[in-house]
């Protein structure tokens, strides 16, 4: 490489390096200051440097343990359902969208919806007086869950987090369809296969490497979960919709523990930088 | 054919329902809401619309619209600048490809609240906390991901031919990115601004933590219509607020469906 060419991507690589230096460079060296230091909002520009005592105060709080069970739990379980109802719904709506293009802009209104938007219209949805839901659930049943109550929350947001990005799984399986080769569907359809036999031994095959990635893509974003559950029902009854994103704005803004918020936020960051390398190694083994 | 659009008509009305019931509520006057929660509207009004679009001192919802315009348009151009560059460099001479690329590309995939606490304390300090410009920046962060994947696919995609007989007329490399490059990657930098102005908009985390007077976002702010004081929730009020608050990226997503279920696509398949 000739030294002019080395200055030439210097100079078209340094905007980004720049911009990534200036605001997340600087914030990186900030929250491990902070995550070994003894800090209040009163004493912020005097960390005093106390070691592991943050990491050890997270650890051995059982709201933590609490918070990252609900988030695996509530990651696991959101991914699987939507990719299941995503890929149901891709292979039998197939054949209308491809001649309504238009159903597929109904479909994905959800995603282009903000997640904390979402949340809010789940508040007057399932409203006790106001809500249309528990109303037709009286009307017909006679009776409506408390659905944000301790012993349906859980159900609840799993639910509402489900049918905003099943549509986003749909998109995913609906493109790997598409692109199955259709001499593939015709030689089969004059071996006078059963559609079911279709779906599992060709469609099923090619499909499945965008399984991969649909799960892990949905898994990270429901681990990660903050704004819908925050404006549907903030940490839920006793806590019990404390996912790791809450429970970290809680710690740093509700109680003003910023050397713990950093530290739960570092281990946070550890597990979703594990979480990442695992997901990769998973989904290119799969797909190539 | 039937029961397909059986089915497509189900799933439809069963993931919108709170988009649904929230459009239906908005057309109520305060005394039907109370009095009936169905979807079926007896006496549509404007009323909502009235009160919300009428400016109050307390919860002006021009300000919040403003104020996310302004982010929004930071966080979905900026990542184009810096992105663009870098992409030809990636592209076309596979420099950071090895580090830089993943390191971008894998942003997407962490906690944004990792980020927020420590971006709240660099700017208090540099005086970014509660403004536009502060906001648009971190927006910006996490658009970089989608703006950098679909810019490197975009160039990668233009025939080197064009490009080296460009070079050969001796024009040099920046006027050939400008000149030449950019043109051709204007259907990804469309893409590219749709997607990042959507996300940006949408986004809540940020605005919750970096803002609470003057640069508040229109998801912060439309949460504040549904704080009780005293007379509980205006759920007439509060509804045609979330229908203004999520008609921009609405009408923008609808409009460009067909780059987004694309982009959608890019982002999760090359991560």
């Amino acid at each position: 490489m000739s030294k002019k060419t080395r200055r030439e991507n210097a100079i078209l690589a340094s905007p980004m390096v720049l911009f990534l230096l200036a605001i997340l460079g600087f914030p990186t060296v900030l929250s491990i200051v902070y995550g070994f230091s003894e800090t209040s909002f009163e004493t912020l520009t005097r960390p005093e440097f106390s070691g592991l005592a943050n990491f050890a105060d997270v650890l051995s709080d059982p709201t933590f343990w609490q918070a990252a069970w609900f988030s695996l739990r509530f990651g696991l379980i959101t991914a699987l359902l939507q990719c299941a109802l995503g890929l149901a719904l891709a292979v039998y709506l197939a054949p209308l969208v491809e001649r309504h293009g238009w159903t597929v802009a109904v479909l994905i209104i959800p995603i282009m919806v903000a997640p904390a938007m979402m949340g809010l219209m789940y508040r007057l949805v399932l409203h006790e007086f106001a809500g249309p839901l528990p109303h037709y659930l009286y009307a017909w049943f006679g009776t409506a869950p408390s659905f944000l109550g301790p012993a349906h929350v859980f159900k609840t947001v799993v639910l509402a987090e489900t049918l905003q990005w099943t549509p986003f799984a749909f998109v995913l399986f609906l493109t790997a369809y598409q692109a199955i080769p259709s001499e593939l569907r015709e030689a089969a359809a004059v071996d006078s296969a059963r559609p079911w036999d279709v779906f599992r031994h060709i469609e099923w095959p090619l499909m499945r490497p965008t399984l991969y990635v649909a799960l892990f893509v949905r898994f990270i974003d429901g681990f990660r979960v903050f704004d819908n559950i925050y404006t549907l029902v903030g940490a839920g009854p006793g806590g019990s919709t404390t996912s790791m994103s809450i429970y970290i704005y809680e710690s740093f803004l509700r109680r003003g523990e910023i050397g713990k918020a950093m530290a739960a936020a570092i281990l946070l960051f550890l597990t979703a930088f594990l979480l990442l390398a695992f997901g990769q190694r998973l989904t290119k083994g799969r797909t190539e | 054919m039937a029961p397909r659009w059986m089915v497509f008509s189900i799933a439809a009305l069963v993931m919108n329902f709170p988009v649904i019931a929230t459009l239906v509520t908005a057309f109520k006057s305060p005394g039907e809401v109370s009095r009936n929660p169905s979807l079926w509207i007896e006496a549509p009004t404007l009323e909502n619309f009235v009160t919300v679009l009428t400016i109050s001192d307390r919860l002006n919802i021009y300000h919040y619209l403003w104020n996310s315009t302004v982010a929004a348009l930071i966080g979905a151009v900026l990542p184009m600048i810096v992105a663009f560059p870098l992409a030809w460099v990636i592209a076309r001479r596979g420099v950071g490809r090895a580090v830089l690329f993943p390191l971008v590309v894998n942003l997407r995939a962490l906690p944004l609240i990792i980020f927020a606490i420590p971006l709240y304390m660099m700017y208090s300090v540099a005086g970014l906390l509660d403004t536009r410009l502060g906001l648009g920046l971190i927006l910006a962060v996490v658009n970089l991901p989608l703006a950098l994947m679909l810019l490197v696919n975009a160039v990668a995609d233009i025939p080197t031919e064009i490009e080296e007989s460009a070079q050969i007329d001796g024009a040099p490399l920046g006027r050939l990115l400008w000149h030449v490059v950019l043109p051709l990657c204007r259907p990804a930098m469309v893409t590219t601004f749709v997607f990042g102005f959507i996300t940006a908009w949408n986004e809540f985390l940020f605005g919750l933590m970096l803002t609470t007077r003057e640069a508040v976002p229109m998801t912060v702010g439309a949460s504040f219509f549904f704080a009780t004081s005293g007379g509980g929730v205006q759920w007439g009020v509060a509804a045609a607020v979330m229908v203004v608050a999520a008609l921009p990226p609405l009408v923008l997503g609808l409009v460009m469906y067909r780059r987004i279920t694309g982009s959608m696509v890019a982002g999760a398949v090359k991560g």
